[in-house]
């Protein structure tokens, strides 16, 4: 009898969180069918969603452990990997102490799996020296809207756009990034809001747009502070929100006073008509959002953008409203749970601060273990320590820091420098491939578990086949190495369980169980087990302890590194809609290859005539960190003196050349702001 | 089959690029025979001999169209006469819906022309070149073109 | 009506009539085809205008029926189907890719508001055993056609860039599109659609969706419904669809019989005099 079922299953790429059936034909994923009732998708999907079922069974997936001997990789047995393993780390954590130790948890596995490995990280291997890529794309997100309002997510959800009667999308190329979310932003302009996008490139949502605002790379600051400017001077603020609900409104507007449109024209390149326009728009919409993503996080003032996104929405009282709010759109289907779930060297899961002791002692109890108090190493530093030799051993996580991180000659060297590094993954990525152990995992598609989409909705997915050769779900994987170093917990048989660990020690999650998602999925807050869950924040009060919105007076900074003589142009890099992050899943889909098979720097025809160069010739970008070979795509989608690549394609890695400069809070590299020659090849 | 009716204006010396693909059978011969009898038609045509008006593929007039071509022409045999027996069959259907699509779309038909010619009929085929082309100059220029940035 | 529809389909399974119903279930607060084997199963059996059980399906690109019929050559299947997808069935058996013989249809009758709702014009199976007939919606009574034919051509072209320009290229109007069956799509060519643009050049890739759609559109309706960015794919498909009667007297879906006029000659199929030219 043949096997055929439908299985409902949240999309692994974007946090859109589209859900879709996955068709299964005796064990193997024949097509993806939309789900029609889902809020986000409506029966829609994106190209990366209509092929998401197509690099499950691509014949490089890992099926066997791996174990590195003489430079080249042999399979070994679970037992021999999981026990090696468990033996180096257990003796690293012995002579060395615990902080010789790191994980990467990932924002593609499921929240059950990062509390999971951030239990592990804490409860097993006595570190807190765990973090995740949110560190490269939110983590300014995450400091900055706590600190202006007091919770790090999206304020909104996302259908509610559809009804904004204005929206400002600032760095997000939304319609292709979050194409499902890209398409409210086109339903609202047809019932007749006002677009406004800032953004240096023409994206493709320009094309809706009613005001484009040019700025300068690193330049958002000015711009919203210009913006503000405008609107104080105009009278146009909302002075019973900002009585009512708000402090720090003197600081803003003694810091704004100086940002002329003017002013701010001469900074960032939009003519002052415009910014005065757009900022009239904005201010006098009855219900305007502003949504945002890593163009405006992925700065060394990444927390002072944020915080500056907090400042407008805040000061035209479009924040706890329906269809209003400062919306950042999460990159990746779980980095909002990945979050949520505490995979940060400061916090366990639901922003539970380490160094808070009460928190500490709730976790100590419910694990059983003493914990430790000190806050972790983030990402770039935990490279910064593995060159000096101070981290010994790490744990990586379908994580892929050697394409996805700022300046990949020096993680390359603080990888190869480490005396033991397991990587965990589905296919043997970049990373995986200097590893000394390498353990598959199995794809979104062949476990159960929860993803939180960037709307804070948790949603399920569910096993659709058998998982591939003998690759293992991450979960299982983490509990039986716990267990091999001593652990009498992690006695898990399904996540389910672990989702009720979760609810018990998370408030924002107390509510949420299993049997309940099963009926659709549930946004956090959801406090109690009849809590419908929360489609937008900051109704009647904020989440920051005295419940008032936080204004904050911003000075513009300069970027890190900026153009000079010998390096001229800027670089910022960014993303296609065909592809996504290091291209581990979408460049092993054939639709999506074929599209976009490898990867190209965008240069203004102007600078190209300048230099020489014809479309699609092959050129050398150079920065102070390293050097690529790639392919020129000559446009006018990129202003003079700038140039773009996208970050997918390792033989051409955009992150060889980036700056690792990063936020001083929130520790966010630099990935949309560096300087570099662009040559012709002789 | 007649395109539709062209009132005939000046256009400023308008010079349309007219692509043409020509069955090698019959009106490719039949445009030879025009050439070595000195006949004269408009330079406007360029020329593609393509094995049969079956093997024009309706996304072969849009590409021209979009590319730069202010008319598209495609001639065949005569009905019957088809050395595939009936590839032109095939072309005065698709034709005909194709034209009926471009209308939809808000491409203009007319100037899209389906003409059978045989190998013998130079003359004819130096009528329809021209008839063609002082459609298109009359049309003027295509507004599908893509402009080159 | 649903009542009616279990009790006959377990009337089938128990009489062996058929040895499974392919229809929807009612699945995670939402609707999913199944192969219903066993008739206890049936209570979960329902009928939904939004979902259809004749997808074509990705990256296999094959239709699920064909999958089943592949796997179990001789399994007789009851096929619960409304009229789009009795027709997307017979356009698929004209094009070999399911087996008819083995197949019974379940005949299920729209409603007038199903019909309106999707803009059905044979809002019935041929055959209907299940529900009344309700009348079609015509050509005439279609807004978004009304609005296309009263367009000049300048302004027709104009409305057609604007919509198509929404177009992310997630190819999910030929994805769900019942008759997108060809193993090899020139969408996917970069001879016609440059890889990699977005929004695809105008006018070539919607063109090649409808062209290739003019002697198979069953229009239901599908892939309208599946565009993120609304474009209203399917008023230039009524129209064409429209257009093939009218010169060739052919309608696809309505009988298995009848051959495409696109691939039979003048003699078998002629193109009707009257109709050849195009005002504009």
């Amino acid at each position: 009898m043949l096997q055929y079922k439908n299985v409902l299953t949240t999309c692994p790429y974007c946090g859109a969180g589209c859900n879709y059936y996955l068709q299964v034909f005796d064990n193997q994923i024949v097509g993806v069918l939309p789900s029609k009732t889902h809020p986000v998708s409506q029966g829609k999907l994106c190209i990366k969603g209509w092929n998401a079922g197509d690099f499950v069974n691509h014949a490089d997936r890992l099926t066997k452990p791996l174990m590195k001997k003489d430079g080249k990789f042999v399979e070994i047995s679970w037992d021999e990997a999981l026990k090696t393993v468990a033996g180096k780390l257990t003796e690293y954590k012995e002579k060395f102490g615990p902080d010789s130790l790191a994980t990467l948890s990932s924002a593609k596995c499921t929240n059950e799996e990062n509390f999971l490995m951030m239990k592990f990280a804490r409860a097993v291997l006595g570190t807190n020296n765990v973090d995740h890529c949110a560190r490269l794309c939110h983590a300014s997100t995450v400091v900055g809207l706590v600190q202006s309002f007091g919770s790090g997510a999206m304020t909104n959800s996302i259908v509610e756009l559809e009804d904004a009667d204005c929206i400002f999308i600032i760095g997000s190329n939304t319609l292709e990034q979050h194409p499902l979310v890209g398409r409210y932003i086109q339903r609202a302009k047809e019932k007749g809001a006002k677009i406004i996008v800032a953004d240096p490139r023409i994206i493709t949502l320009v094309q809706i747009a009613d005001y484009h605002l040019r700025h300068r790379p690193g330049t958002d600051v000015a711009l919203f502070n210009g913006m503000m400017n405008v609107i104080i001077s105009e009278g146009l603020e909302d002075k019973q929100f900002i009585k009512e609900r708000t402090e720090g409104i003197e600081d803003l507007t003694e810091t704004v006073k100086k940002y002329t449109p003017e002013y701010v024209a001469k900074i960032t390149g939009v003519p002052a008509e415009l910014i005065v326009e757009a900022a009239r728009t904005y201010a006098k919409a009855e219900r305007a959002a502003i949504v945002y993503s890593m163009g405006i996080t992925q700065h060394t003032t990444g927390v002072d953008n944020v915080k500056s996104s907090g400042n407008l929405a805040m000061l035209t009282g479009n924040v706890g409203k329906a269809s209003t709010g400062v919306n950042p759109l999460r990159g990746q289907n779980n980095v909002q749970g990945a979050c949520d779930m505490g995979a940060l060297p400061n916090v366990y899961s639901g922003y539970q601060n380490v160094t808070d002791e009460k928190a500490r002692a709730k976790f100590e109890e419910a694990w059983k273990t003493k914990l430790p108090d000190k806050v972790g190493l983030t990402i770039i530093e935990m490279m910064d320590n593995a060159v000096k030799g101070n981290l010994k051993a790490m744990y990586i996580m379908g994580e892929n820091p050697m394409v996805s991180d700022p300046d990949i000659n020096h993680v390359k060297e603080a990888l190869e420098n480490l005396e033991f590094l397991v990587v965990q993954d589905i296919f043997l990525t970049e990373t995986a491939q200097l590893a000394d152990i390498v353990l598959p995992a199995t794809t979104y598609a062949e476990k159960d578990g929860t993803f939180t989409s960037t709307e804070r909705l948790v949603q399920l997915i569910r096993t659709a086949i058998e998982p591939i050769g003998e690759s293992r779900p991450d979960w299982k994987i983490i509990s039986d190495l716990a267990k091999l170093m001593g652990s009498i917990d992690f006695k898990y048989n399904s996540p389910s369980e672990i989702m009720d660990e979760i609810a018990a020690l998370t408030p924002s999650y107390h509510g949420i169980s299993n049997a309940r998602l099963e009926e659709g999925g549930l946004a956090w807050p959801c406090p109690t087990s009849e809590h419908p869950g929360t489609p937008f924040l900051h109704k009647e009060k904020f989440t920051r302890p005295n419940g008032k919105g936080q204004l904050f007076g911003i000075e513009f900074k300069e970027a890190a590194e900026l153009p000079d003589k010998e390096y001229p142009f800027l670089l910022t890099t960014g993303r296609v809609t065909f592809h996504f992050h290091t291209g581990t899943m979408t460049r092993r889909t054939a639709l999506l290859d074929r599209e976009v098979p490898t990867g190209f720097v965008e240069i203004n025809p102007a600078d190209a005539e300048k230099l020489g160069i014809r479309d699609e010739e092959l050129v050398s970008v150079q920065s102070r960190r390293g050097k690529i070979e790639i392919k020129a795509m000559v446009t006018d989608r990129i202003p003079e003196n700038i140039v773009f690549i996208p970050f997918h394609f390792a033989e051409c890695a955009a992150n060889l050349l980036t700056n690792s400069a990063y936020d001083p809070v929130a520790k966010i590299p630099e990935f949309k702001v560096c300087a570099v020659k662009v040559e012709k090849i002789k | 089959m007649k395109g539709g009716k062209i009132d005939q204006v000046s256009n400023n010396g308008f010079e349309p690029k007219i692509v043409g693909f020509l069955c090698n059978w019959c009106s490719y011969a039949g445009a030879d025979l025009a050439g070595t009898a000195r006949l004269k038609y408009p330079a406007n045509l360029r020329v593609i001999r393509v094995m049969c008006s079956g093997r024009v593929s309706p996304e072969f007039v849009v590409k021209a169209l979009r590319a730069g071509a202010d008319g598209v022409m495609v001639l065949g045999c005569h009905i019957g006469d088809c050395h595939y027996q009936a590839g032109n069959h095939r072309a005065a259907k698709r034709i005909a819906i194709l034209r009926r699509l471009l209308n939809y779309m808000g491409i203009d038909p007319r100037r899209v022309r389906l003409e059978w010619v045989s190998a013998s009929e130079a003359q004819r085929f130096t009528k329809i070149v021209k008839e063609f082309t002082d459609d298109m100059k009359a049309l003027g220029p295509n507004p599908m073109k893509k402009v080159k940035v | 009506m649903i009542g009616k529809v279990r009790e006959l389909a377990k009337e089938w399974l128990t009489t062996k009539k058929v040895d499974a119903i392919f229809g929807l279930r009612k699945q995670n607060n939402d609707v999913a085809p199944y192969l219903f084997t066993d008739v206890k199963e049936l209570k979960d059996l329902v009928l939904s205008i939004d979902n259809r059980i004749c997808f074509t399906v990705r990256p296999s690109k094959q239709n699920i029926v064909h999958l089943i019929q592949k796997n179990s050559p001789d399994m007789k299947i009851g096929i619960i189907a409304r009229g789009c997808d009795e027709r997307a069935l017979i356009e698929l058996a004209k094009r070999f890719q399911i087996d008819l013989e083995k197949i019974e249809i379940l005949g299920v009758a729209c409603t007038n508001k199903d019909a309106e709702e999707c803009l059905c014009p044979i809002p019935y199976p041929k055959t209907i055993i299940i529900g009344e007939k309700a009348e079609g919606v015509s050509l005439d009574k279609i807004k978004n056609v009304e609005s296309l034919l009263g367009k000049t051509l300048e302004e027709k072209a104009a409305f057609w860039k604007e919509q198509l320009s929404k177009c992310i290229k997630c190819y999910g109007c030929r994805n769900v599109c019942p008759m997108c069956i060809c193993k090899e799509c020139k969408l996917e060519e970069d001879l016609w659609v440059k890889s990699g643009e977005l929004p695809p050049d105008f006018p070539m890739y919607h063109f090649i969706r409808f062209y290739h759609m003019a002697d198979r559109c069953i229009e239901c309706g599908q892939c309208e419904k599946a565009c993120p960015a609304g474009i209203p794919l399917l008023t230039i498909s009524k129209l064409v669809r429209k257009d093939v009667k009218e010169l060739f007297d052919y309608e696809a879906g309505k009988d298995v019989e009848q051959e495409s006029p696109l691939v039979t000659t003048l003699d078998e199929t002629p193109l009707k005099e009257e109709a050849k030219d195009v005002a504009v």
